[in-house]
């Protein structure tokens, strides 16, 4: 298994997942039924997730192929810039998601605001997301080639879309900038740790005291802590692209942060919360909830640690 | 600024040399990582707290919290032995950047907060939580402050120094 592998086999989410996301989305609004909505959530939610490794594994594919005179660079990097675009749109998409999904189970219903962004974004999404398939697709596949006539939409995207080598060069050409990135990366941090990691610890029987739905109520601050980091970590990225695929510590942190996405997921909505969320001061949390929070917890600590060694283990995986 | 030379003798000593130069996950690297774990129990928690005085999430009862402060001591404690270990592997590097005395001064800041508002806020024997409140409402601005200026300090660290080592420029 290595990046082209990789990359083949997750870059296929964000492009079908937005579309199914958006069907049932759409489909919620007329059929007005709450697990069509809450499916449609939950989607677009995993593919805005899984869209992160679609994108790095894309750089790890591209270094497999660029040695090879037979392909075209320009086309590598028109594919590379419509990922650029798509991406920002796709984790937009996403935290319009999470702030919908979690209204829904405190069985608040959306407001129109949220109903209208997710809308907007999303078919937003599944343009960008179908133009950078196709991009792709047009480096190895000469039939789907459509010549230079361009259609005036895509002039007009492509005129938003950033050069890969400007958007990098962008991100690193100022120290400070950068150390800015990483001042926030680490604010996410401890908003992450303050809210989500004390609730865990909470769940696990640490200070009872404190019931469980209470302090729950500071979880979305660690959703912003989440966010700021995604996009902190995202930009870190395109600023320099091989120094972390050529790292096992930036990959394994990347492993963890979906495992830590996912066991949350898993925490809200199999019913693990609701069991927590009736307990009063005092009272300890079902063994269920007990081991969903304890794996969050470590791997979010796993999350901090494998960042930590990233610097060390460069050049870890053979360029 | 003239560097002294004790800073020089302290790297010379084989822990420090061990510290820099050994490629064992252990190393350096591994007690930036207990830094970072000592950094999230501190002011993740302390955060938290910050935010409740500011009036979010009123459901939390402010009593038990006071017991959260037991958790923040043992990252406080973590931080000042992986700290000292971190400036023994650099000395020169840390004793030459005025941007560690500032980081230094900003945690001396950060805890005599910390140490007021487990007194004034958590301490008090009325526990009533309007009392609480309005003594806790400032102590909380200047924590968010203060740590978050401590760890722009410490982060800015990474970025700013005059020497590497002893004689070695950056």
């Amino acid at each position: 298994m290595d990046f082209p592998h990789l990359h083949l086999l997750l870059n296929h989410f964000p492009i079908i997942g937005t579309m199914v996301g958006a069907g049932l989305f759409l489909t919620s609004l007329f059929v007005r039924t709450e697990d069509v909505r809450l499916s449609s959530l939950i989607i677009l939610i995993v593919v805005a997730l899984l869209s992160i490794p679609a994108f790095i594994t894309g750089v790890g594919a591209q270094e497999k192929i660029v040695a090879d005179t037979s392909i075209s660079n320009d086309r590598i990097q028109r594919h590379e810039g419509a990922a650029e675009l798509a991406i920002w749109f796709m984790e937009v998409t996403g935290a319009v998601a999470v702030i919908a999904l979690w209204q829904c189970v405190r069985r608040v219903t959306p407001a129109p605001w949220i109903t209208l962004a997710i809308l907007v974004f999303t078919l937003l999404t599944v343009a960008l997301m179908a133009r950078t398939g196709n991009t792709g697709g047009e480096i190895r596949h000469s039939e789907i080639r459509s010549g230079e006539e361009n259609t005036a939409a895509d002039a007009a995207l492509a005129y938003f879309e950033p050069s890969p080598a400007r958007f990098t060069r962008l991100m690193i050409i100022n120290k400070w900038w950068w150390a800015f990135m990483m001042d926030m990366h680490f604010f996410g941090l401890v908003l992450l740790i303050g809210t989500i990691g004390m609730l865990n610890l909470r769940v696990l029987g640490f200070v009872k005291q404190v019931p469980i739905a209470a302090l729950n109520k500071l979880v979305p601050w660690g959703l912003a802590g989440f966010g700021l980091n995604v996009t902190t970590g995202l930009l870190a990225f395109i600023g320099m692209p091989t120094f972390y695929t050529h790292d096992i510590a930036f990959v394994l942190k990347i492993a963890a942060i979906l495992l830590a996405a996912a066991a949350m997921v898993v925490f809200y909505l199999s019913g693990a919360f609701r069991d927590c969320e009736t307990l009063g001061a005092g009272k300890d949390a079902p063994l269920r909830a007990k081991l969903i929070a304890g794996t969050s917890l470590v791997l979010w600590f796993a999350v901090i640690v494998l960042g930590r060694y990233i610097q060390p283990l460069q050049d870890s995986i053979a360029r | 600024m003239a560097v002294p030379l004790f800073l020089n003798a302290l790297e010379q000593t084989g822990f420090s040399t061990w510290l820099r130069e050994s490629e064992s996950v252990f190393g350096f690297y591994f007690i930036l990582v207990l830094h970072t774990i000592g950094l999230a129990l501190v002011v993740g928690p302390n955060a938290a707290i910050d935010l409740r005085l500011l009036g979010l999430a009123p459901e939390i009862p402010l009593p038990p919290l006071k017991s959260w402060f037991n958790l923040m001591w043992l990252g406080l404690a973590i931080n000042a032995v992986t700290g000292v270990v971190l400036v023994l592997a650099y000395p020169s590097k840390a004793f030459t950047n005025p941007d560690f005395y500032l980081k230094l001064t900003l945690i001396g800041f950060a805890i005599w907060n910390l140490q007021r508002m487990k007194r004034q806020v958590f301490d008090g024997l009325t526990q009533d939580e309007e009392a609480m409140l309005a003594k806790g409402r400032m102590l909380a601005v200047w924590s968010l402050l203060l740590w978050a200026g401590v760890i722009t300090a410490g982060r800015l660290l990474a970025y700013t120094c005059s020497y590497l080592v002893y004689g070695v420029p950056c």
